[in-house]
């Protein structure tokens, strides 16, 4: 077997958290969620749209994200994400538990013998 | 939710579409020409159908996983507090429990499709009548077999009427109950032998041609042994040899309700078994039919009352077209003689009052949520700034209650099974075999639990959404006063109207009571108590005439050399059985005048300790050959002549010239309200009728006379099966059955409503006592003696029993106007009935008042004071 590709599967149970992060700083669609996730993770993550499109029925569900049908600038028809006051505070509590937990992980890989 | 699964689809498709033009404009974009932008879009994308599969799965799947953690959620809370639980568990029970045993006997007796019998939607019964309303229930052969041949509505006609036989096995004779039906019985019935065949077309064509007979399962398992060589077997039918053909299955019983029948004969063989009832005129058959496919009841109903009409016209007989023959057809049921109709309203009556007892258990509960999720309202609050939503919380806290409301509903269940139980247990005052299966089935199981989550959806709707509110602020800070008094109003009105619901329910079985009691006081104009009575068939012994005469007579001396024995007679039937034997009477001047008879023998009237105001009573020389002579009541003697010299009078009766010897007191005939009718006492010897009943009067108690008359019948002839027997008191006690049940149903009811008032009453004051402890122990500091504080709360318990009693005594005497029908004299608004359940309520709300307040004014001041 050759080299293996590296994994491009996000991290499991944080999709909902960046997603809730790529909308706080703008409403915007499906694919362009996809596209800032992928640019700004320099490739390192990208996300299939099954995954996508579940973790938005479950978002939304959850009170977390609204949904609207809008014009795209491309002048097609697009259903556009928001977040929520709710889904702003969610992001800052699963930020903040997020950034205590690796912070731990990494102490623990450094620590010697 | 079809279409909305349809829309959600089209919009994963549009928008999965919208996302492969995009990816295809960025492949684009980075060079590729669009057809291979546009192929290596769709490649990284996948089929649209897979995403959407996807998501939609999700979807379900995030619905059931919702739904069962809102379940197990259910379950733990429920599991935490087990005591809460199970009261509140307890108290559904009572209420479901009542309304599933009342309906299960519904079922039973009234809804539930006879056994064994196929294809009863095109089933009809068949009663001759007349337009002007009048309905007999029963038809004669002529009548049957004129339907038979003529009607074009029906695929088919069948008819049966009861016959009592006595069938001897071997060297053991049974006395059964049991039916005589036309050829075609079983095939229109849709029933199949569970051995052996039914009848065949050409044994119901000649009288007496074919002894045959069909039993019941359960006569083949007891009598015959249960073996598969029964069939073919020959017994002794009333003496006659019959063949047995076939057994029927297990759960056909015959098509009365109630009523078992052990074996079928052709009606062909009538003759033979029942030679009284001549196969022509008499009218002592039921009839019922197949409609044919295309037709339906109305047309049925016309076709056959213009066959009767054209019938009649063809025998001459003349008609007005107010009363002209009709023929009234409808659906096929368990109870032939339209009993139905009056038993479906007491039936349902007794269903409401069950049904009030299920409302104050919902209240009850509904009042014990608020509480409980008053208590939990922290909880809640969290729940919801955490971002739980107010649809999700209502939706678990109504898993919730419809978990407590399903466990009630099946405490119900197993409640109503006991309570089943125990009614079929009851000696019923009859005499005939009344065998009833109360216990309920499945169709009561899926109505106990959908009436118990329609009620847990109704009362608790209320309690979970107002644990729900919005109201944040006000719930995580501790009870202000003003959110409390909100929830205390609605307690109070809680507790009163269940107050109120049960003390119509008491009001109920007051009048009831009040109305046994009259009726058991009524005086039926002679003696109930000390009589013994056992009645004869010695036509289903095959006894003939002569053979009768000389049992009887020999009976009645045997009888009359026992200890005890007082007085001896016969009779044709009991009095006060809910029955009478009508006919006419032709005066001198022509007039036809409308009575009621009995046939009786000398000695009835000293053995019910009847009075004869004048005259004598029959003697031996009133025999069959000598002059006509008769009896009559005061009412007809005053008919007859009113100026008070009855006795010598005549009048014709059957065709014969009858003298008046004697005129007896006026007494009760068939029931206890009703109207003296004309009455017509007629001598035995000269009315002859193999069928009598045995009434002797006792010097002690009559149920010992039992196995005495016993042994005295088996000593004149060791073959003849045991006489049915019974107390004279007993057996008229059918008379006030429905008064006598209805009383201790709806006063159960009465009383577990009353109990659960009382305890919830008992809640609110030990409530209302423990917020105002702070008050209570600034009044006692500044001096106020106990017994002050004492009165402060009694009077607040009482003031809601009060409100509770006037509301009671409203609705009761709106209500109680449903149940005047049964009340013999006593007035739906009896003031005893009233007055006195309203002491018995207000004493019961005073002890549940009483409790706490005692303890309020035990308390120590000072620790008052510091409480919080």
């Amino acid at each position: 077997m050759g080299q293996e590709q590296p994994n491009t599967d996000v991290i499991q149970g944080t999709l909902d958290m960046l997603i809730l992060k790529a909308l706080s700083l703008e409403p915007m669609h499906g694919f362009g969620i996809a596209r800032r996730m992928e640019q700004t993770s320099r490739g390192v993550f990208k996300v299939n749209p099954g995954s996508l499109l579940t973790a938005f029925q479950r978002l939304e569900r959850g009170g977390l994200i609204d949904a609207e049908w809008r014009q795209s600038d491309k002048g097609r028809r697009a259903k556009y994400y928001t977040l929520t006051r709710a889904g702003r505070r969610q992001l800052d509590v699963e930020t903040a538990d997020w950034t205590r937990r690796v912070s731990a992980v990494a102490r623990l890989l450094k620590a010697e013998g | 939710m079809l279409t909305n699964r349809s829309r959600a689809d089209r919009e994963i498709d549009e928008e999965v579409s919208h996302y492969v033009e995009e990816a295809t404009d960025a492949h684009i974009a980075q060079g590729l020409t669009p057809d291979e932008a546009r192929r290596r879009a769709r490649r990284e994308i996948g089929s649209t159908t897979t995403v959407r599969e996807q998501v939609r799965d999700h979807g379900w799947e995030s619905l059931v996983g919702t739904l069962l953690s809102d379940a197990r959620f259910a379950g733990r809370m429920l599991r935490k507090s087990p005591v809460f639980t199970m009261v509140v568990v307890f108290v559904i029970s009572l209420g479901s429990g009542a309304v599933t045993t009342i309906f299960s006997g519904m079922n039973a007796v009234l809804l539930r499709p006879l056994p064994g019998v196929v294809g009863e939607e095109r089933l009809v019964s068949l009663r001759p009548g007349r337009t002007d309303g009048t309905t007999a229930e029963q038809g004669s052969y002529n009548d049957y077999a004129y339907l038979r041949d003529h009607a074009n509505t029906l695929d088919a006609v069948a008819a049966w009427g009861r016959v009592s036989l006595a069938i001897a096995t071997g060297d053991q004779g049974t006395a059964v109950y049991a039916n005589m039906v036309s050829g075609n019985y079983f095939d229109v019935l849709g029933v199949r032998p569970a051995l052996g065949r039914f009848f065949a077309p050409d044994e119901d064509r000649t009288p007496g041609a074919h002894p045959v007979i069909v039993v019941s399962y359960g006569f083949w398992k007891s009598r015959l042994g249960g073996e598969t060589s029964a069939v073919g077997r020959t017994v002794a039918v009333n003496g006659l040899p019959f063949t047995v053909i076939g057994v029927a299955p297990e759960p056909f019983q015959g098509i009365y309700t109630g009523i078992r029948a052990e074996a079928w004969v052709p009606l062909m063989m009538q003759p033979q078994l029942r030679p009284r009832s001549n196969l022509t005129g008499a009218s002592w058959l039921w009839m019922f039919g197949h409609l044919r496919d295309d037709s339906s009841l109305d047309v049925a109903r016309q076709e056959l009352s213009a066959l009767a009409v054209a019938r009649a016209r063809d025998a001459g007989e003349a008609m007005t077209p107010g009363s002209a023959p009709a023929v009234q057809v409808a659906g096929l049921t368990g109870l032939p003689n339209g009993e139905g109709r009056g038993l479906m309203r007491f039936m349902s009556l007794l269903l409401g009052a069950a049904s009030l007892l299920l409302l104050i258990a919902g209240v009850n509960v509904a009042a014990m949520l608020s509480a409980r999720y008053a208590a939990r309202s922290r909880e809640m609050a969290v729940r919801t700034a955490l971002g739980a939503g107010r649809a999700r919380l209502v939706r678990q806290l109504l898993t919730e209650i419809l978990a407590l409301f399903l466990l009630g509903a099946v405490g119900g269940f197993v409640i109503a099974q006991l309570a089943t139980a125990g009614l079929e247990r009851l000696p019923l005052p009859a005499t005939v075999p009344v065998t009833l299966e109360l216990s309920p089935d499945l169709r009561v199981l899926a109505f106990a639990i959908g009436v118990s989550l329609l009620t847990g959806l109704i009362f608790g709707l209320t309690p979970a959404l107002q644990a729900s509110a919005r109201d944040m602020t006000s719930r995580l800070r501790d009870d202000s006063p003003g959110s409390g008094l909100r929830r205390t109003l609605t307690s109070r009105v809680l507790i009163v109207s269940q107050l109120a619901l049960s003390l119509v329910l008491l009001v109920a079985a007051g009048l009831f009571l009040r109305a046994l009691n009259q009726g058991q006081r009524i005086d039926p104009g002679f003696e109930r108590a000390g009589v013994m009575t056992a009645s004869f068939e010695p036509e289903s012994w095959g006894y003939d005439r002569a053979k009768a005469r000389t049992f009887y007579r020999t009976l009645r001396e045997r009888v009359q050399t026992l200890p005890g024995t007082v007085a001896v007679s016969y009779a044709g039937r009991l009095p006060l059985m809910m029955g009478s034997s009508v006919d006419g009477i032709k005066m001198n001047d022509g007039t036809d005048v409308e009575v009621h008879t009995a046939v009786v023998d000398a000695d009835y009237f000293p053995v019910l300790r009847l009075p004869l105001m004048q005259g004598r009573a029959f003697r031996t020389t009133d025999r069959e050959d000598a002059e006509r002579v008769a009896i009559v009541n005061e009412t007809l003697a005053r008919k007859l002549s009113p100026d008070g010299n009855a006795i010598g009078r005549t009048f014709r009766f059957r065709d014969a010239r009858t003298t008046i010897v004697g005129i007896a007191r006026d007494a009760k005939y068939a029931t206890l309200d009703e109207t003296t009718p004309p009455f017509v006492y007629l001598p035995i010897a000269q009315q002859w009728q193999p069928n009598q009943v045995l009434l002797v009067r006792t010097a002690g108690d009559p149920e010992q006379f039992t196995s005495l008359i016993q042994q005295a019948v088996l000593s004149i002839d060791p073959w003849l099966p045991g006489p049915r027997m019974s107390t004279l008191e007993r057996a008229t006690g059918i008379v006030l059955l429905p008064q006598h049940t209805a009383a201790i149903v709806t006063g159960a009811l009465g009383g577990f409503g009353l109990l659960l008032a009382a305890v919830g009453l008992y809640g609110i004051m030990a409530f209302s006592v423990s917020r105002r402890t702070r008050e209570i122990g600034i009044r006692m500091a500044l001096g106020a003696r106990r017994s002050t504080v004492l009165t402060m709360m009694i009077r607040e318990g009482l003031r809601l029993a009060a409100v509770g009693t006037i509301v009671g005594l409203v609705l009761a005497s709106a209500a109680t106007r449903l149940i005047s029908g049964w009340l013999f004299d006593i007035s739906p608004l009896d003031g005893r009935a009233f007055i006195g359940m309203s002491a018995v309520l207000i004493v019961v709300s005073l002890v549940a008042t009483y409790l706490p307040a005692r303890r309020a004014a035990a308390s120590d001041p000072l620790k008052a004071l510091r409480a919080e």
